[in-house]
Order: structure tokens, then sequence, then C-alpha cells
């Protein structure tokens, strides 16, 4: 495997038990990511975009099918292993924000380096990193007290204070206005620039699209297209 | 210094449902205030009893001849009581020391007979120990030196007919199994406060007892304590002073019935105190594992971002921690007061009592109980409410770490 390359995917297969139904999510996706891809999946609802980052965050399991994330290759995991895993190397943003309700922005995004085993210098990361993302002055309030956009730009915050090698982002945009999906994707973009952070996007949105640097389109959990784009 | 996210997490959870998080505590706190209650009242209630079978003569511990734990049998003497009443006053916690001897004997005037245990004393020392003598209604108590006069009580009097300075005669058995009588002048009558002890209180002097059954000395030494709850303590000190010949019994081996009853009623507080912290401990899960379902959610993204299995379980034994501290608080806040007052004006169940007798096992009780009280509230509380909240929280920590977290993110998406 080269050092170029974060995940490995060889004929990935995903079924879930239903009661008596078995619903195939991913049937073959065969898929490498590698160091500073700005890559977004698209297709249609139910074609596996969400299981396809599930598993590449370790969240979950295949059913069949190999998967090397980091170099470590995900059937021999244990849970805990997993979850080290996704501390050290992986970032996460969800279509909902996800953030905790209870914690200030700040927090939310301590919480992380604080996991980490990160001292006194995480309140000093958490404000670098809220300002990156023109959050500097809204560190001390609550999810509740901000705005959907800003919601959203305090997750990536979060996702990214650990100096992840790789951030999922799961429909980021799909909550937001124009304006600040823009905003987002700009800020992301220059954190790939800049920081060298491999952003994998699943995504309906041809915003996200438009700024991708390539293109996977999955149908019926198999890869249909994959495109590279000069951006 | 900072406190950690994770406190801040835990904490600001359990205000995020403020009416549920209340409950919760106020559950904790009126059950664990109830408990100490229980435990304050039963303790005060076994404190009753050991003060009244002491105080009834028996005293909370008795140098006795090693033989009479298993015969039980009053004419046996001890070799060496003086060496015991010596031990037994220089020990730290021993209010008074005084020798008793005892014999089974008939009191008569002209044809009214009554049986008794007659009671040989030193006047002097006797007061301190038996609070029945005290409440002489007519006469005086015994004075020292003036042999052939008897104390009895109202019971006996009635029976015989007699008042002070009649002349009764006393007739017992003598060592030898002879029949031996003496003349005996009334100079005292008391009435206890119950009946049943009036017909038992029968004091003389020492001297007569040993001249009436031609048995020397005194054949036990009861002991009173300044320290009654170290009883133990100090019997077995003393037991290493008197020598082989003679045995420390406590109250308990004394009066066998009466221990047996404190001890039921302990039994049975422990079984209420455990009911009332099962009570609460199932209140307690079942408002957190509602609280866990709604937060499967939060827990999946935490766990994606790469919390541990051991982090949650630690957030959620500190949320226990938090709820079982301020539980056991209002438990202070609630019992506390409620155990200063019966520790101070006690609780009184005259009123249940009515005419009924007040002796149990020739013990006069004290219908008004004071709880006990002390600092060992604190811990218990507090242990109390913590161990209800801690192992209440094992149950929906367990159900959270089991949470696959893709399948409650994509449920919720």
């Amino acid at each position: 495997m080269s050092s170029n390359v974060l995940i490995q995917a060889k004929s990935l297969c995903k079924t879930y038990e239903l009661g008596p139904v078995t619903v195939p999510a991913l049937s073959g996706v065969s898929l490498d990511v590698c160091q500073g891809d700005f890559l977004t999946i698209v297709g249609p609802s139910g074609s596996g975009k969400t299981t396809f980052l599930n598993l590449v965050g370790v969240l979950d399991t295949p059913t069949s099918g190999g998967l090397i994330v980091f170099g470590e290759d995900t059937a021999t995991l244990s849970r805990k292993q997993r979850a080290d895993l996704r501390l050290r190397t992986l970032g996460f943003v969800f279509q909902a924000y996800n953030l905790v309700p209870v914690l200030t922005a700040r927090e939310n995004v301590e919480f992380v380096l604080e996991l980490q085993g990160l001292g006194h210098e995480r309140r000093r990361r958490a404000e670098e990193v809220l300002g990156q993302l023109g959050l500097e002055d809204l560190g001390d309030r609550r999810p509740n007290e901000l705005s959907g956009g800003q919601q959203q730009r305090v997750a990536v915050a979060r996702a990214v204070a650990s100096r992840p090698r790789l951030v999922l982002a799961d429909e980021p945009t799909a909550n937001l206005d124009g304006e600040n999906a823009e905003l987002l994707i700009d800020m992301m973009q220059r954190l790939n620039r800049e920081e060298n952070i491999t952003f994998v996007f699943s995504t309906h949105d041809p915003r996200v699209v438009r700024h991708a640097k390539r293109v996977v389109t999955l149908v019926d959990g198999q890869v249909s297209n994959d495109e590279i784009r000069n951006v | 210094m900072t406190s950690s996210i994770a406190s801040r997490y835990a904490l600001r959870s359990l205000l995020r449902h403020k009416r549920r998080t209340f409950l919760s505590v106020v559950g904790i706190g009126v059950g664990c205030g109830v408990c100490l209650f229980l435990v304050s009242y039963v303790r005060g209630e076994s404190e009753m009893m050991m003060r009244a079978a002491a105080q009834s003569g028996t005293g909370h511990l008795r140098i006795a001849p090693r033989q009479w734990l298993e015969t039980r049998n009053d004419d046996l003497r001890l070799a060496d009581w003086g060496t015991g009443m010596a031990m037994a006053e220089k020990l730290d916690g021993v209010a008074c020391a005084t020798p008793h001897a005892r014999t089974d004997a008939l009191l008569a005037m002209g044809t009214r007979t009554v049986g008794v245990t007659l009671t040989g004393v030193d006047p002097e020392r006797e007061p301190h120990l038996n609070r029945l003598i005290r409440k002489v209604t007519l006469g005086t108590y015994l004075t020292s030196g003036e042999t052939g006069i008897v104390v009895i009580g109202k019971g006996i009097a009635e029976r015989l007919d007699v008042g002070l300075d009649d002349d009764i005669l006393v007739t017992a058995s003598g060592q030898d199994g002879q029949i031996q009588g003496a003349m005996l002048r009334v100079v005292g009558i008391v009435a206890t406060g119950s009946r049943a002890l009036d017909t038992q209180v029968c004091h003389v002097l020492l001297e007569d007892v040993s001249r009436i059954t031609d048995r020397r000395g005194p054949a036990e030494i009861s002991i009173l304590l300044d320290t009654p709850k170290r009883y133990r303590e100090t019997a077995d000190l003393l037991q290493q002073h008197v020598g082989g010949e003679s045995v420390v019994l406590t109250w308990e081996e004394l009066i066998p019935e009466l221990a047996a009853a404190v001890e039921v009623d302990k039994t049975w507080t422990r079984l209420m105190v455990g009911v009332v912290v099962l009570v609460v401990f199932l209140g307690i899960a079942s408002a957190q594992l509602a609280a866990v379902l709604e937060r499967r959610r939060e827990f999946a993204v935490l766990s994606a971002i790469g919390m541990k299995g051991g982090q949650l379980i630690r957030i959620m034994l500190t949320e226990s921690l938090l709820l079982g501290l301020f539980g056991g608080l209002l438990s202070l806040a609630i019992g506390l007061p409620v155990v200063a007052f019966s520790a101070t004006h006690g609780i009184d169940f005259s009123g249940l009592y009515g005419d009924a007798d007040l002796s149990v096992s020739s013990i006069l009780i004290d219908p008004i109980i004071y709880g006990d009280a002390g600092w060992w509230l604190v811990p218990l509380a507090l242990g109390l409410s913590l161990t209800a909240t801690m192992l209440s929280s094992l149950y929906p920590a367990w159900y959270a770490l089991r949470t696959d977290p893709a399948n409650a993110l994509r449920v919720e998406h």
C-alpha cells in the first residue's frame, strides 16, 4: 500500500438485517482514498453513501470484503482499538451537526482534545481552531444560541481540532442555506490546502460537488463512476 | 484548576432535565432520610433497653463465678470479690460497681406468704446502680451497718398487708439445705411504676443474706458504665484482670431474652432500610435508563469522535455520584432535624402502653425512646445514597456501552 493511500477498500459489502428482510447497502465497493483528496461521494438516497462513510470511519464493520484504514486491517481491530483509531486519525462532521447541547462551542471542541489526553493547551488549541473558522467571539455560546451555519462550523472545528488526517463529512451542507454552505465549503477547502487534511463527503449538494477534486458515484451500493477533476 | 469537560458534561446533563433530576434527588433524599431516622430510632431503642437493664439492678457488666453462666446458680460465691471490686473501680469508664448476693426466700406475715428473691446489697452503692429503689415512697432505703431490716416493693407490702416498721419472717435454704429463718423489719416501701416489679423488689444488707444462707460474701459484682457503648471492650479488659475463677458477663449474657428482642428489632430495621434503598435504587435506575435512551444519538456521536467505553462509564458514574451527593445532602437536611428532635424530645409511646405494665424480664422499660444522634449520620447518609445511585447506574451504563453508534446515527438520520 502506497504511503499516499489512506483508505483502501476492496470489494466491500455490507448488508443489514431488518427483521425478516435483508438489505444490501454496499455490494462490492472498491475504492482508494489518498492523502490530500477532497472527495465527494454522490448518489441517490439509499445508494450506500452513509454506509460507506460509517465503514471507513470504523463505526461499523463490513459484512465481507477488505478495508485498510491508515494501514490497519479493520477486521482485526477490537472495539477499543477502533475508538482509538477514530480519536487519533479521524474527524466527523454530521448533517445534523450533533454538537453536545450542554457544552459551549469551545467546550465541544475541547472535548475531543481532552479525550486525547491534552492538558492545559487544549483551550488554546480550541480557540485557535475556532478563530480559523471565524468563530472566535462565539466560544462561550451553547449550540442553541448559534445559527445552523455557525453550529456546523463548530462541528468542523471539533472535527479538525485534533489534527486528523481524514475528515468524514456526511451531508454537511444539507441543513444550510446557500451562503452558509459556500462559507463552509470554502473553509474546508482552505483546511484541505493549508493543513493537508483529507476530506471525504457524502452529499447531494451540487455546491459541494462543484468544489470537489474527485467525485465517486454510488448507485445501488456499487461504484458506477470515479472522476478526477481539475478544480 | 479548570474542571474537566467530562465533569462539566456530567453535571450539566443532570441539569438538562431539571424536573427529573429534582425528583430523583428528592426520592433519594426522602428515602435516605427515612433510613436515617429508622437507624437512629433503633439505636436509641437499643440504648434504652441496655440502660433499662443496667439501671434495673443488672448493670452493664457483671463479675460472677465462672460456673454461674452454665448453672445460673445463685448459691455460688465469688472467690476474691475484693480484688474484683478494686479492679472494676479502677477502670476508665466505670461509673460504679456494687456487690450483690441473692437467694430464693419466703416472706410471711401471719398467714400471708409471698415468694421472693432476696437481694443482698451494699446500701451506699446500690442507689447509684439501681434506679428502681430511688423511688422509696414510704420510709427510707437501707442503711449500712443496720442489719435485720428490709425494703420491699409495694406489691409485696400489699400481699402481706404490711406497713413501715412491721416485722416479717423470712425463710430460706441454708448451705446444708436446712431451712433458715430470720425476722426483718420493714423500713422502706418502693413503688417502681411497674406492678410486676413491685412484687419483686426485696432488698436486705449483704450481711443478712450471709446470715440467713450461711454463705459468706457476694455472689456477683454489678458494674454500671459511663461509656455504655464500649461495654464489650471494657468487659474484655476487665476479664484480663479478674482471673480465671471469675467471668465477666455483659448485659446481653445476663438477660439474653432482652438481647434477642433488641437484635430482632435491629434485624427488622436493617430489612426496612434495605427495602427503602432498593426502592430508591429502582427509581434512579429507571430515571437513568430513560436518560440513556434519550441520549443514544449523543453517545453515538461521542463514540464517533473517539470516546472509549471506559470514559463513557466514568461520565455516567460521575452523574450518579453527583445525584448521590445531592441526594445524600438532602437526606441530611431532612433527616437531621427529625433525628435531632427525637434525640432531644424523644418519642413518647406511653399512650400506646395504656395500663399495660412497663416491665419486661424484670427490667423497667422507659416508654419514651430517644433517638441516637451523632456524626455517624453523615457517612451513613452519604453511604446509602451513593451506594443506591452508583449501583443503579450500572445497568444503564452497560446499555449505553452496547449502543451501536452506526445504528444509532443511522436511525436518527
